[in-house]
């Protein structure tokens, strides 16, 4: 339970931060450089409402690679519920991360973070993790590495908080 | 009563070792492994070169083994 | 398993492949393929071997290594080995200004070698084929298990095997702690039985009637076996982001029938003339132990892999063996995803207590002795080169050569009379070529 508390206290003090940026940067007229937590927040917010899969991969990661044709699958299954992948790449070298993509194109976005700032505030334990936010943007889950005779158990997990409604 | 203070004696040392090893600050976060999830960074990066070389040095030599196994690499899963 | 330049020899069987099993059969082996796109189907690797040296032993070799990765991260791994060899090893009796004669292992005629050279004995040819099945899985998180079956036969030996270990992962995989054992039993029959320990060799003419009898009383029996295990504990550590290292622990014991049957020692008077020559005696049972350190360091684009092992054993034999390799990837230049790989080898060890390059006739024979100069002093180098490169869509193609040279010392006998104009020491060079291909 106190894992939760800190993230949580993040995305809502960011959806707070970047709008207060936002608004103070367009009076400005500066163009703010994006940082992968900023760039996670618009995300985050542009997704406000929907069940979110937030995924830490890198393209030296072997079950990384192996969870996408996965991730792809459910991007496809639930976005109709109100659901999104959310990754976030962890490559130092963007390069690399680019190749794989290439080859295996993500149909959900991609946050790059190489300096893994974001794994490191999200205290990322080992490669992949996978955290499920509720609609109410809250982290309801969180899992470490990826196991193809889990994937039933990671489906059953989306559908029940795909089944909740949005708490306002 | 000796061998029961040895047992402790190698339980505790290697209890430090393994909690010592991150407080001197040796390791890496899970997504800094992009070097040491490389083929050639694996401790045993040719096993068929390794057999054959054994079979050679062992039936030449004296000296056999030693070499070990387990840890390093992408640390997935 | 015997050693790839004896046909007969049981001082292979001192530490078998149980070097091959717990280094590279088990978790090593799986984990040289965790960076592979599709785990699932499977890896194969196929290598041939030659190896010659001058004017004595050459030996071919073929390995077939086949691995799958499960969907359960369980990883099957299957090897096949085929290995012959031919040529002439040193019997263990000294060179002389004049000609000497021996009999064949088997009893079964005789050979003679030219004044001032090294007696070697040429009757080894033989094919030898090995199996290996290794199993590792996850048993919790953090902790991987394996277990794995050695089969070798040849014409005259059988050797069985069994190994287990468990690793365990702290501190988010970068510490890892892990424990082994190997057991093994070997049988041997060698051709023509086993000699009477410091008895004669038989020298005469291996047609006459005679001949059978005789040569059956210097025989003790026809076969004998040796049991093997060995204990390896290991602690490996990331270091930071380029830098791998880890130490080892290995305990070995091996008991039964460690004698080289086919060994002699020449007995010389007090000007170094062979008088006799006599079979060679080990003790029963020997106890190794090694301590092993690695490191691996990721430069900018290239990996320098050094190590460093010491093993001491209660034969009084000490050794260290230096290893390392630099590998250059050279880009796409001279061919895809191509590198170079030099290698360099120091080894050396000290003589075992009982080791003698020759017996003095008016001196009682020890308990053991031997002059197998493969457990005397010695130092020995290595040199090599690797090229490799993928071909076909992602397989690799990799050539070795290696240039391996044993220089036996003199560990500080008088070289008496006539011993002092021949080589007691001669040097053993050999060269070493592979190819592998990954598919």
């Amino acid at each position: 339970m106190k894992n939760l508390i800190k993230p949580v206290q993040f995305i809502i003090g960011f959806i707070v931060l970047v709008t207060v940026t936002f608004t103070t940067n367009a009076q400005s007229n500066q163009t703010p450089v994006a940082s992968s937590k900023t760039l996670l927040e618009q995300t985050l917010l542009e997704h406000k409402g929907k069940v979110i899969y937030i995924d830490f991969w890198a393209s030296w990661c072997v079950p990384c690679r192996k969870s996408f044709p996965w991730m792809n699958t459910i991007q496809d299954k639930y976005k109709q519920q109100g659901f999104t992948v959310v990754s976030i790449n962890l490559d130092a070298n963007k390069a690399l991360a680019e190749k794989f993509l290439i080859e295996m194109p993500a149909s959900f976005p991609v946050i790059y973070d190489p300096k893994g700032k974001l794994a490191k505030h999200f205290n990322i334990q080992g490669m992949p993790s996978s955290m499920l936010i509720g609609r109410d943007g809250t982290i309801k889950s969180r899992h470490t590495g990826f196991f193809t005779n889990k994937i039933k158990q990671y489906q059953q997990e989306i559908e029940q908080f795909l089944t909740e409604k949005e708490v306002k | 009563m000796m061998s029961t203070i040895k047992n402790i004696v190698l339980i505790a040392s290697t209890l430090t070792v393994t909690s010592g090893c991150s407080s001197l600050g040796l390791g890496v976060e899970p997504w800094e492994r992009d070097l040491l999830a490389k083929k050639e960074m694996l401790l045993n990066a040719s096993p068929v070169d390794s057999a054959l070389d054994d079979h050679i040095y062992f039936s030449k030599e004296a000296s056999s083994g030693g070499k070990g196994f387990g840890g390093g690499g992408c640390g997935c899963n | 398993m015997k050693n790839i330049t004896e046909k007969p020899n049981i001082k292979a069987v001192l530490t078998i492949a149980a070097a091959t099993l717990l280094g590279t059969n088990s978790l090593a082996h799986a984990e040289s393929n965790t960076f592979e796109t599709e785990p699932d189907e499977w890896k194969f690797d196929t290598a041939i071997l030659y190896y010659s040296e001058a004017d004595r032993v050459s030996a071919g070799e073929a390995i077939f290594n086949a691995q799958k990765t499960f969907d359960t991260e369980e990883i099957l791994n299957l090897k096949l080995t085929i290995d012959t060899l031919t040529g002439a090893s040193a019997n263990g009796a000294v060179a002389q200004p004049t000609v000497q004669t021996f009999t064949r292992p088997s009893g079964n005629g005789q050979y003679q070698i030219a004044p001032a050279e090294t007696p070697l004995d040429d009757t080894f040819r033989d094919t030898r084929v090995q199996l290996n099945a290794q199993w590792t899985q996850p048993i919790a998180p953090d902790y991987t298990a394996s277990g794995g079956l050695h089969l070798s036969k040849e014409y005259d030996y059988l050797s069985l095997g069994i190994n287990g270990n468990i690793a365990v992962d702290f501190d988010r995989k970068n510490s890892t702690f892990s424990a082994g054992f190997s057991y093994f039993k070997d049988t041997f029959s060698p051709e023509g039985g086993l000699p009477q320990a410091f008895s004669s060799m038989l020298i005469g003419d291996s047609n006459a009637d005679s001949w059978d009898d005789d040569f059956s009383a210097t025989r003790i029996g026809s076969e004998d076996d040796k049991t093997t295990v060995d204990i390896l504990l290991g602690f490996t550590q990331v270091i930071n982001r380029r830098m791998l290292m880890q130490f080892n622990y290995s305990y070995s014991t091996v008991d039964g029938y460690l004698t080289d049957p086919f060994k002699v020692l020449s007995v010389v008077n007090n000007n170094g003339e062979a008088q006799d020559y006599i079979y060679e005696s080990r003790p029963d049972s020997r106890v190794k132990q090694s301590v092993f350190a690695q490191s691996l360091y990721h430069f900018d684009t290239t990996v320098l892999d050094v190590s460093y092992r010491y093993m001491w054993d209660d034969w009084k034999i000490k050794s260290h063996t230096i290893d390392s390799r630099f590998r250059i990837p050279l880009g796409d230049s001279f061919g895809k995803e191509s590198y170079l790989q030099p290698h360099f080898r120091f080894y050396q060890q000290s003589a075992a207590d009982f080791y003698q390059p020759f017996l003095i006739d008016n001196e009682s024979i020890p308990a053991f002795a031997s002059a197998d100069y493969r457990i005397g002093e010695m130092t020995a180098y290595t040199v090599g080169l690797k090229y490799g490169m993928l071909v076909n869509n992602g397989h690799e193609l990799s050539f070795r050569i290696e240039y391996y040279s044993q220089r036996p010392t003199d560990a500080g006998f008088d070289e008496i009379g006539v011993l002092k104009s021949v080589d007691l020491y001669p040097s053993v060079d050999a060269v070493i070529a592979q190819v592998t291909y990954s598919f």
